[in-house]
């Protein structure tokens, strides 16, 4: 009996123990902003007054189509009222449009942390909007619906680009999202310490960097002459190794050097202590030990801090994309004629730039009906590319919205295929902006002119590799000693290992 | 059965029957009113506690796609775990956060407590003060330090050190300060709440003795050393088994100060059992399996402490 005690005993201490160890209870870590990144602020929506929202056509949707579906990213009672107001405008249409559709709002905004589990308990919503980080991983388990059938009877697969086709779809062809909106990596500008710097052309517009080389010398130039940092680089968890990636491209970490590649088998290596690869880490270790230019905390520096640095003129230089230029501006205060953004500085290999963006996904258990339904909801506020004077005027409202609260009222990176629906968002930008376009000409004629290559992220693992990587990067900003070479052979070592395990 | 009357028993033996019988059937009575008050706090376990650990195990031994078990690969999941060298840096770190815990933060709420036993003004003030950071919510402290200890120039220690003239100093990017840093946000948490304890311990020693020893000349260091140490001892014993288990399990303060960094150097166990888990990859199995291996050391750790605990017990009597 004694025995039996002693047993129950050990048991009990042991789930005790579990219970406070196991991963079906996590205990607040909080989102330290990594699912963000490149992600860009998931909450943005177009703004329209709901009195322009009439007489949407329903030659797509039955009207008799019975569904409920509940929308992430719903703005909060905190949201500004005109957008609230076009949020309940749409969703009173609807009702009016398809008296059987039933539309839940949910305040729900992405991660990876907090949608995993709620879409494992059924209560995820229908609609929500990842970064194209997460796809392929969602995908793979099986933690979105396939919405292949609902795209095809709307007629917009046709107008999906082909590189988001792979972003989105599964090896069978199957498509399980659409394409919210893009973006392409470049470099965010504080004017302000340029200027203080007296880093300006005769034109009066900031002498930007064109290579890395020259991010480092004018880094240089602006650490001295106005004590700050001049460039944010964002060093922790998986965010460092993000941008490594584009600094490895522009040194010529791709084709044969890319830093994932397949040998004759199909076997993926993992190539990190190529030549390129190497440079790069030691162009970044040099960063800050040769130039000094790096802010001080880059080891714990996010998505999110990197663009309170830049707008609050801690920095005057942050690698970020054209989907982010609300974070220092409107949300850190940097006025709009003090921001600017330039294409990423080109490197000895060449000129590349990620290009990524926000799509948006369905939760594992929607039906056909619901992603219909959910699309003609997307459709009412201009997310699809479908032109109709209601749908201008919703674009046209969302414009006016970005310019009062301070946001630059840009072109957008073309998340469609569809001429006329992207000249009309640039129209729009035009008619409504309230930047100075010299600052910007640079980097939106770089994404049609060719003097960009884009790329997409790493093929396999990739957050596993920008991980391992930030690993290596910490090691060379935070001790001058240490070899660069090594840090790469052992993120290398580390990462094979993985691939090893996982997929080879 | 009974088949004569020889066999019956005698009138006294029956009695005795009876009075089992019924002595039985109220201590059955007894069991279940027992057992019956114990009934609802036995289902939330079996399935808050019971449950979610079975599964955690039976987890660990199979390959995962989310939280379906799709293959079983009996103990790969530990193998590969262990193999890795984040698991070594992990443990290594795990051990050194517990050694500065110890060492910054066992004796601190012991010293607190004794404070505000010998302070005759402003005990209740100085009691509050040092429980207040335990009422806070525990990611909030975390985000508050994270303010205070930015390298940056906006960082509050360094706008500090600024006003006095100095250089911004970097404390999070130090591979060999940054578990000590972390462990003094912990214990500027959790020192109050601890001090509580070893308060309510120190109210029930025998006051007399504190009066004897001071009619004998014995000092506040004396009283301590002689009187108040060797009371508490026992309980700072389990206190210390506690720390080890709390910060065994350290990870939000890692997760929001550093992410585990620079390059591991703060990475904890249960932040790598968070990584698997939620850190891009979802691998629950692996997840689960280094949370049954921190459950083991710490099954360990409490043996050893229960052996040497008893044995003290034997040596005492």
């Amino acid at each position: 009996m004694k025995v039996y005690f002693r047993l129950i005993s050990v048991i009990l201490a042991l789930s005790l123990l579990l219970v406070a160890c196991g991963p079906a209870a996590p205990s607040g870590g909080g989102d330290t902003d990594t699912g963000n990144q490149g992600g860009g602020d998931s909450s943005e929506v177009t703004v329209a007054p709901p009195s322009e929202l009439d007489d949407i056509s329903t030659d797509v949707i039955d009207a008799n189509l019975t569904a409920t579906i509940s929308l992430g990213n719903w703005p909060p009672d905190t949201a500004p009222d005109a957008e609230r107001a076009f949020f309940e405008g749409a969703k009173a249409i609807m009702l009016q449009q398809y008296p059987n559709v039933t539309v839940v709002p949910a305040y729900f905004s992405y991660t990876l942390t907090n949608y995993v589990p709620m879409a494992l308990g059924g209560t995820a919503p229908t609609l929500f909007q990842p970064p194209f980080t997460d796809p392929q991983l969602l995908i793979s388990q099986g933690l979105v619906a396939d919405v292949t059938d609902a795209l095809e009877e709307f007629g917009i697969l046709e107008k999906f680009s082909p590189s988001f086709i792979e972003m989105l779809g599964d090896e069978n062809g199957r498509i399980f999202g659409l394409p919210r909106d893009g973006y392409v990596l470049g470099m965010h500008i504080n004017i302000n310490l340029f200027e203080e710097a007296g880093l300006m052309t005769e034109d009066g517009l900031p002498d930007f960097p064109r290579t890395l080389q020259e991010v480092a010398e004018k880094g240089q130039i602006i650490r001295e002459q106005t004590g700050k940092a001049a460039l944010a680089f964002m060093a922790s968890e998986t965010q460092g190794g993000w941008i490594y990636t584009n600094i490895a491209w522009n040194f010529g970490a791709v084709g044969e050097n890319a830093l994932l590649i397949q040998d004759a088998d199909g076997k993926w290596i993992a190539n990190l202590t190529s030549e390129p690869a190497i440079a790069a880490l030691e162009y970044i270790k040099s960063l800050r030990w040769e130039y000094d230019i790096l802010n001080a905390d880059a080891t714990t520096t996010t998505w999110g801090s990197a663009h309170t640095l830049l707008g609050t003129g801690e920095v005057a230089m942050n690698f970020a994309a054209d989907d982010a230029v609300d974070n220092p501006t409107a949300q850190n205060g940097l006025a709009v004629d003090k921001f600017a953004i330039i294409p990423f500085p080109a490197g000895p290999g060449g000129a590349y730039a990620l290009r990524g963006g926000t799509c948006y996904m369905f939760a594992p258990n929607t039906t056909t009906d619901q992603a219909v339904a959910s699309l003609g909801f997307l459709r009412l506020i201009g997310m699809l590319p479908f032109l109709d004077d209601d749908i201008i005027a919703g674009m046209r409202a969302g414009a006016a919205a970005s310019r009062e609260r301070g946001s630059p009222v840009l072109p957008r990176t073309p998340a469609w295929n569809d001429e006329e629906f992207i000249a009309m968002q640039r129209s729009i930008a035009e008619e409504y902006s309230n930047v100075d376009m010299r600052l910007y000409d640079d980097f939106f004629n770089s994404l049609t002119d060719g003097s960009i290559t884009f790329r997409a992220e790493e093929p396999v693992f990739a957050q596993e590799l920008y991980r391992t990587i930030t690993n290596a990067i910490q090691r060379v900003i935070t001790n001058e000693d240490a070899d660069v070479f090594a840090a790469m052979e052992r993120a290398r070592e580390r990462f094979q290992e993985y691939l090893d395990d996982e997929i080879n | 059965m009974l088949s004569s009357p020889s066999q019956l028993p005698a009138k006294g033996e029956f009695m005795d029957k009876q009075e089992r019988l019924g002595e039985r059937s109220y201590k059955w009575i007894y069991d279940l009113k027992s057992w019956l008050i114990m009934l609802p706090g036995i289902v939330l376990f079996m399935f808050f506690v019971w449950g979610p650990l079975l599964q955690s195990v039976h987890m660990s031994l199979y390959k995962t796609r989310n939280i379906e078990l799709v293959e079983f690969v009996g103990l790969q999941n530990y193998i590969r775990v262990i193999s890795r060298e984040d698991f070594t840096q992990a443990l290594l770190n795990t051990l050194s956060y517990t050694f500065w815990s110890l060492l910054i933060g066992f004796m601190i709420p012991i010293f607190l407590a004794i404070l505000i036993g010998e302070t005759l003004k402003g005990k209740g003030f100085i009691r509050t003060a040092a429980y207040i950071p335990n009422i806070l919510p525990g990611l909030a402290t975390v985000l508050l330090w994270k303010a205070f200890l930015s390298a940056e120039r906006s960082g509050v220690f360094n706008v500090i050190l600024g006003y006095f003239g100095f250089e911004p100093m970097v404390f999070l990017s130090q591979s060999n300060l940054v578990i000590p840093i972390i462990i003094v946000t912990a214990t500027w948490k959790g020192a109050g709440a601890t001090a509580l304890i070893y308060m309510a311990g120190m109210a029930g020693i025998n006051p007399e003795l504190y009066e004897a020893a001071t009619i004998d000349g014995a000092g506040i260091w004396r009283r301590i050393r002689y009187i108040t140490l060797p009371a508490i001892f026992n309980l700072s014993s389990t206190m210390l088994i506690l720390q080890i288990i709390f910060i065994f399990q350290i990870m939000y303060e890692p997760l929001v100060l550093t992410g585990g960094g620079p390059d591991d150097a703060s990475l904890s166990l249960m932040l790598l059992m968070w990584r698997y888990a939620f850190g891009g990859n979802m691998d629950y199995g692996r997840a689960s399996a280094v949370a049954v291996l921190i459950a083991l050391l710490l099954l360990v750790f409490t043996t050893i402490y229960t052996i040497v605990n008893k044995r003290k017990t034997n040596w005492d009597m």
